[in-house]
């Protein structure tokens, strides 16, 4: 299992660019669920492809248990954190479910039966036991996501990172999600995802990063992040705290940014 | 219209003449004199430097020895036709370089359409010289994808071949698959309505503009009387 940390990282796409990162400080232990948030434009993405080496920091440094990764490529660095897209039409290629779903493992030497196996399994865990043949193209867009999913799910790397994994999905489709998120974390991986759901991150997530013009703004757990004295920073970065957290507020039962706490709390 | 110009003009000061005149005085006024040497340098060196070679060496009619390079003979006339050809050459890369330099895609696109050509045509020309800083970009998320699942694409040749797959099949079934989400677009947006479109802004187009070209095109026949009638002996 692997520590995360980002010691003063900023980085710019281009000479001259405003800094999409700007000094961030974050340590992320092993087996810890985080939600990346904050508004379009923000650094989320920019700051979870430091962590497998796709971008490497302007300045500071990108540490994997704290050895520094400068000198690691991505292929190398893959082993350890695997990074599903946004867009899973910029990553899907093979001709078959399967097949698409063993690129990865195959890529860090697994075969055999335990391709067989770690493939069958992160099929399952998607709802596509019985799709292993079909043609990805043949699947809706809501479910070739849930297909990118499964094919970085299935690398089996201490750290999963999932860069909106519900968007387009519907109420079922968000479920597999967090099923998804619930046994990587159970087999005690490290997941950490970037969503603009907030009722998705205070029900799946032990922690929120609130980012805002590539800093950090706000870093807790959803009870903190989404607690009324919170609101304003949330705000400022065109977040809306969950419903939960907003109507327990006013009828003052504290903290209760999901469902389950906020009835609890009734 | 340079470039007809510099072939029927002949020898080598026509050319060079009308380079001058057509292509480096409007460069130079619109401050992309740098831009546009450097361009049309790439362009047109790999065929320069051949031409050079094969006519300094083995033109067919050369005399005059000018050295001798081991098997080779240089020849004086072998180098006055291929300064005439590079002459040329140059007058048709400087004059195309400097219409790329200075139109916008999009406005040779509008005035096309100003002028009657079809707007399916005109919207191929734009969308395909549009579509590679798209490609460039979704290639590049492509890569990081794939690389982010293990493809090593910092590895031996056969590696990077090996992985040329998985980088392939993406960029070109999404640009399939996009075809019908455009045409849908397109469709939805009232492209194929017949006849003519109102345009709410065309590049402008000065008297001068307009002067410059005339002068340009009256020139060619003009030129080409000239030439048959032996005047530009003088260019030689």
């Amino acid at each position: 299992m692997t520590d995360l940390a980002l010691e003063g990282v900023s980085y710019r796409y281009r000479q001259g660019a405003t800094l999409a990162l700007d000094g961030i400080d974050l340590h992320i232990r092993a087996g810890e669920r985080v939600a990346v948030v904050g508004q379009n434009g923000s650094g989320k993405t920019t700051l979870v492809r430091h962590l497998n080496g796709l971008l490497r920091p302007t300045l500071g440094r990108v540490l994997h248990d704290g050895r520094d990764v400068a000198r690691r490529t991505v292929a190398q660095l893959a082993r350890t954190v695997g990074l599903a897209f946004q867009d899973p039409d910029r990553q899907i290629f093979a001709g078959s479910v399967r097949r698409e779903v063993e690129f990865g493992p195959r890529n860090l030497g697994i075969s055999g039966g335990e391709l067989h196996r770690v493939v069958d399994e992160a099929l399952a865990e998607v709802g596509f036991a019985g799709e292993a043949s079909t043609n990805p193209y043949d699947l809706g867009a809501s479910r070739r996501k849930l297909l990118a999913l499964a094919s970085v799910q299935s690398m089996g790397t201490p750290v999963l990172i999932l860069d909106e994994p519900t968007t387009g999905q519907d109420m079922r489709g968000v479920e597999i999600v967090k099923l998804l998120i619930d046994r990587a974390h159970a087999a005690g991986r490290t997941v950490i995802a970037i969503s603009h759901d907030m009722e998705f991150v205070a029900a799946s997530f032990d922690r929120v990063v609130v980012l805002r013009l590539g800093r950090v703004i706000l870093d807790g757990s959803p009870a903190s992040a989404f607690d009324e004295g919170s609101w304003e920073a949330l705000r400022s970065t065109y977040l809306e705290p969950p419903l939960p957290a907003i109507i327990g507020s006013r009828l003052g039962l504290g903290a209760t940014p999901t469902d389950d706490e906020l009835l609890a709390a009734l | 219209m340079t470039t007809a110009l510099a072939v029927l003009a002949g020898g080598l000061l026509g050319p060079a003449l009308l380079t001058a005149v057509a292509v480096v005085v409007p460069a130079v006024i619109g401050r992309i004199f740098g831009r546009l040497l450097r361009t049309a340098l790439l362009l047109t060196l790999p065929i320069a430097v051949s031409v050079l070679v094969v006519n300094l060496f083995f033109f067919p009619a050369g005399r005059d020895v000018l050295f001798q390079l081991g098997p080779v003979t240089a020849t004086a006339e072998g180098l006055e036709f291929a300064l005439e050809t590079l002459a040329r050459i140059g007058a048709i890369s400087g004059a195309i370089t400097l219409f790329y330099l200075t139109t916008p895609p999009s406005e040779l696109v509008l005035d096309l359409e100003r002028r009657g050509v079809s707007p399916r045509i005109a919207f191929v020309a734009l969308a395909s010289v549009q579509t590679v800083p798209a490609l460039v970009e979704r290639a590049a998320t492509i890569t990081a994808a794939q690389r982010a699942r293990g493809l090593d694409t910092e590895g031996s040749l056969w590696r990077r071949l090996r992985g040329v797959l998985p980088l392939a099949g993406p960029v070109l079934l999404g640009s399939i698959t996009e075809v019908e989400a455009r045409t849908l677009a397109l469709e939805a947006r009232g492209f194929t309505r017949p006849g003519r479109r109102t345009l709410l802004w065309w590049p402008p187009d000065s008297a001068r503009q307009r002067l410059a070209r005339w002068v340009l095109v009256l020139a060619v026949p003009l030129l080409l009387v000239a030439r048959a009638l032996g005047w530009l002996g003088w260019l030689n």
